[in-house]
């Protein structure tokens, strides 16, 4: 369809121009009508209304949409509702295979069929952020640029049906030469801190222009943001991982070079005399703290035969609210384990049959040796298990590599027992023992001998453990600055406004228009002001041609 | 109870009344207008006026509450369910301070009030004592967080108090349409859940005074990762009689109500919260306590609440009513996003070690901004104005309360503790 674009004062504007980017009158419909005029944009086109437009052009205009944009915010919304029903996946320590039926019958496994309990992480849910990113960077560069070329080379002499159709407007005679009110109320506005432009009796004030750009600002920042967001899921940008640190011991950190110690682990609660009188009795804590030291490795790292030498590279007491950083890398108190549990025992060997006592040996529980010599009989360690569990086939197993149940199978050799030696079952802690039935395991041999531990001087325990989250997060520094731009912009867009006042006389006959993006209830009272002090007394609400306000 | 933790209390007590009597001084400004022996216009200016400086001095003296309780414990009153309400309820009264003296309109405290009025009696319904505070919660950002966000909501709420006075002003209930109908159900319904709330807070404070005290084991049996069961009991109270005891639980003591010696029902299983059943069976009370008193007015009235309001709002511009209630929303949004979500990403980075977590808390957080952001969106591209937009302003501050309160009471979660 052939649209003559080119307003009568000779301007050529782009298809889809509401008001003539000159002179301001108003084109096409918005010609007809005597409502209040578009103002948005400054009925500027935007990008995306072009006569034949591509599939690219398409895309384009789908994303540039305001309403796809709120719909897409909408959907984010609900989807993210939907997430909050149910516990999320990454919250439970229960298998989530089983914990969603167990727990909410059938509609928590269709929930989790439907892959809501992982909703956050879900490929539609990122897809709906990327959208919204998509949607974010092609609305504001559809209107920023055309915005800013229609705001840079304004004209100061508007059509007539411009300024009469703003939304707030006042026309009346004026008494006195036209040239002395323009210079009275030009002052007026500049105690305003208006800029103020003439062109013979026309004139044109305008303050706060940047506060135009906040949303585009702030549109940057979210992109920003967004981008951080998404780059963590890039391998290697994160590293997130837990480390149980025993009291006195240090750890490596894998996958780094760090390695970290836990000099001491102290745990407060709150005495009763600092607790009101509901709380008295209840353990509430009121401190977690690691005394940690956080070493490098410089020497020696990888080499399985020798001890790595350390290096002492930070030292920090980590509490909550308060990690140890370093470099980029971080250590939050996470939580801890203050269940006592064995370090070293020094159990020794008895002859049931003869009485005789053979050791004390030193069984390390984390790092045995592999063979120990007590008196006449060899004891080879044929397995060991940290917590030790039968498995699915029956077989013995461990359950993690903490000492929680250990268990040791020795290989006894010497005097009263067969040639190839016999299996003998050793659970250093009385209470598995008795579970586990160790002499029942044992059999025969546990009628004709026993290891066991004499004493509780004979058993070291290991101080409380403390649970560290070790985090490395390169994307953080952009989420913050992203943050931080986008919040620039949302200051400036809604606490700052766009004003602009135009004037002109036609015959003796003063018109002012003005309008702003915001707050139309402060413009009238400020045009009101200034045409009080002009010697024009209105009221502000005087001022209002109807339509709505923004 | 030391000086100050006493002088806090009582300033609590005179704050609560100032509102009180500023929202009747209100009531007087714009129900006398019809008195046939003045001139309306100076009684509105006059009483406005003796209104607004009550309710001045009751902020004032809910500052010398937060400062004075400060000062005695030594830490921010802004960590459970008690202190954090009674600060919302001071920061709706800055929040329309600062309105108020933008538009000037003598009205707006009519609606500011009782809302203050009401989060401040719901928050005296939580335990008023001094908590020391748990290691997580020890952190300046408790100061800066919570202060910020709950700035920002009281914003959302100043729009949402406009919102709902811009539609008792525009929706007619004399007409009969279809459409006009159907947004007076809507207005009378959001003054119903107003009542309902009021009808919690006087059914506690109603068995409070009775001394009510019921008593159940509740027994919750938990699989850990390795397929072990475990049970363990836990001791659940209820100051209201218990029309749903909590979820699998058995009685241990309960006082006689009206002839009611077991529980009735028992809460379902999927309401998982802390204590999850006293606070489900709290709603239905409210919910009952609600509409008895909803049923009391309307046969006082004899009308619809909105039929007997609407007159009233007359001389009200109702442009106004749609600037004021948009502009609260623009001012909150930022100081919202500020608080709500970046100083929450800080304070969750250094505490939790990571600034997001998906925790329901923090999701409802960003509901609420994305709900705001499509309000704003909706308004200021697609010209979504006057009543559309007071709705939304209205729901807005459903999500926001939900975010609040109705998170803790639903969803478990790491905030938890700010319930009680």
């Amino acid at each position: 369809m052939f649209q003559n674009t080119k307003c009568e004062c000779g301007h050529q504007n782009h298809v889809g121009t509401v008001l003539c980017e000159s002179c301001g009158k108003p084109l096409g419909e918005e010609l007809l009508s005597d409502e209040p005029l578009e103002m948005r944009y400054d009925g500027v086109a935007r990008r995306s209304q072009k006569a034949n437009p591509n599939l690219i052009d398409k895309i384009w205009s789908f994303f540039s949409s305001v309403k796809i944009a709120v719909y897409l915010i909408i959907i984010t919304l609900l989807a993210s509702v939907l997430g909050t029903i149910f516990t999320q996946e990454n919250m439970l320590t229960e298998d989530p295979a089983t914990y969603y039926e167990m727990n909410h019958g059938t509609i928590g496994k269709i929930y989790y069929m439907l892959g809501l309990s992982h909703t956050y992480n879900s490929w539609w849910y990122i897809t709906l952020l990327v959208m919204i990113g998509t949607s974010l960077v092609i609305c504001s560069l559809d209107r920023v640029l055309p915005l800013y070329r229609a705001l840079s080379k304004q004209q100061i002499r508007k059509h007539l049906r411009f300024i009469t159709r703003q939304k707030v407007v006042y026309t009346g005679p004026i008494e006195g030469s036209e040239e002395q009110f323009v210079e009275r109320i030009a002052e007026q506005l500049k105690k305003k801190r208006y800029k103020v432009h003439t062109e013979g009796t026309a004139l044109l004030a305008e303050k706060n222009r940047f506060s135009r750009w906040g949303p585009y600002i702030n549109h940057i920042g979210l992109i920003l943001f967004l981008l951080a967001v998404l780059a963590r899921s890039i391998p290697g940008l994160h590293m997130d991982m837990y480390v149980a640190v025993p009291e006195g011991q240090t750890n490596e950190i894998e996958g780094t070079e760090y390695y970290i110690k836990n000099e001491k682990f102290t745990v407060n609660y709150y005495t009763d005399d600092e607790l009101p009188d509901s709380l008295k009795g209840t353990a509430r804590p009121k401190l977690y703290e690691t005394k940690a030291v956080l070493y490098r490795c410089v020497e020696d790292c990888n080499e399985l035969t020798k001890e790595p030498v350390l290096e002492e590279v930070a030292r920090h007491d980590i509490v909550l609210n308060d990690p140890l950083s370093y470099e980029g890398l971080k250590a939050y108190q996470s939580g801890f384990d203050a269940t006592p549990r064995l370090e070293l025992v020094k159990p020794v060997l008895i002859n049931k049959q003869t009485g005789e006592e053979f050791g004390p040996f030193e069984l390390d529980i984390r790092n045995p040796q592999t063979t120990f010599q007590v008196g006449p009989y060899t004891l080879n360690l044929r397995s060991q298990y940290m917590e030790f569990a039968y498995g699915s086939n029956g077989e013995p197993t461990t359950l993690s590599r903490e000492p929680n149940a250990p268990a040791y199978l020795f290989i006894i050799t010497g005097p009263g027992l067969k040639e190839e030696g016999e299996a003998y079952l050793y659970f250093p802690n009385q209470i598995d023992k008795l579970q586990f039935n160790q002499d029942a395991l044992n059999r025969s041999i546990a009628d004709r001998f026993e290891i066991k531990v004499n004493g509780m001087e004979n058993v070291k325990l290991s101080g409380a453990i403390t649970y560290l989250n070790i985090r490395k997060d390169s994307a953080v520094p952009y989420i913050w600055i992203g943050a931080a731009i986008s919040m620039i912009g949302l200051i400036m867009g809604f606490y700052w406004h766009h004003r602009r006042i135009w004037l002109r006389f036609d015959q003796g006959t003063l018109s002012l228009g003005a309008h702003t993006n915001k707050n139309f209830y402060g413009m009238r009272s400020e045009v009101a002001w200034v045409l009080g002090k002009a010697g024009i007394e209105v009221e502000p609400k005087s001022l209002d041609n109807g339509g709505n306000k923004t | 109870m030391n000086f100050w933790l006493e002088l806090s209390s009582d300033s609590f007590i005179a704050a609560f009344f100032l509102y009180c009597f500023g929202f009747i001084f209100y009531m007087i400004a714009i129900g006398g207008k019809k008195w046939s022996n003045r001139d309306s216009k100076a009684h509105v200016k006059r009483w406005g006026k003796i209104a607004y400086i009550v309710s001045l001095l009751g902020l004032a003296a809910h500052l010398l509450f937060f400062f004075a309780r400060w000062y005695g414990s030594g830490q921010i009153p802004t960590s459970n369910m008690y202190e954090f309400m009674t600060f919302l309820g001071m920061a709706i009264m800055i929040a329309f301070v600062i309105i108020n003296a933008i538009y000037r309109t003598p009205l707006l405290g009519m609606f500011a009030l009782p809302l203050t009025v009401i989060i401040v009696a719901y928050a005296s319904v939580f335990p008023q004592e001094v908590q020391p505070l748990i290691p997580s919660l020890n952190s300046i950002w408790l100061k800066v967080h919570v202060t910020t966000a709950a700035l920002g909501e009281a914003f959302f709420a100043v729009g949402f108090a406009a919102g709902l006075m811009y539609l008792l002003r525009v929706v007619d209930f004399k007409q009969q349409t279809k459409e006009a109908k159907r947004a007076q159900r809507w207005v009378e319904f959001t003054l119903y859940v107003l009542v309902v709330i009021v009808g919690f807070i006087v059914i506690v404070f109603a068995f409070r005074g009775a001394d009510y005290h019921a008593e159940f084991m509740q027994e919750q049996v938990k699989i850990d990762s390795r397929g072990q069961e475990s049970t363990t009991t836990e001791t659940v109270e209820y100051t209201l009689p218990p029309i749903f005891k909590p979820y699998n639980s058995v009685t241990t003591s309960m006082d006689s109500f009206l002839g009611l010696q077991e529980p009735l029902l028992e809460t379902p299983s999927w309401m998982n919260g802390v204590n999850a059943g006293r606070k489900f069976n709290t709603v239905i009370w409210s919910i009952i306590a609600g509409s008895i008193l909803y049923g009391l007015l309307r046969l006082l009235l004899r009308k619809r609440l909105g039929a007997v309001i609407h007159p009233y709002m007359e001389g009200i511009d109702p442009e106004d009513l749609d600037e004021i209630s948009y502009r609260a929303i623009a001012i909150g949004f930022p100081v919202f996003t500020l608080g709500a979500l970046i100083f929450a990403m800080i304070w969750a980075n250094i505490a939790w070690s990571r600034f997001w977590g998906w925790d329901p808390k923090e999701v409802w957080a960003l509901i609420t901004w994305l709900y705001y952001s499509a309000y704003l969106h909706l308004r200021l591209s697609r010209g979504w104005q006057g009543q559309r937009s007071a709705w939304l302003a209205v729901i807005g501050f459903v999500i926001v309360m939900f975010t609040l309160i109705g998170v803790n009471l639903v969803i478990a979660g790491l905030h938890s503790y700010a319930g009680v």
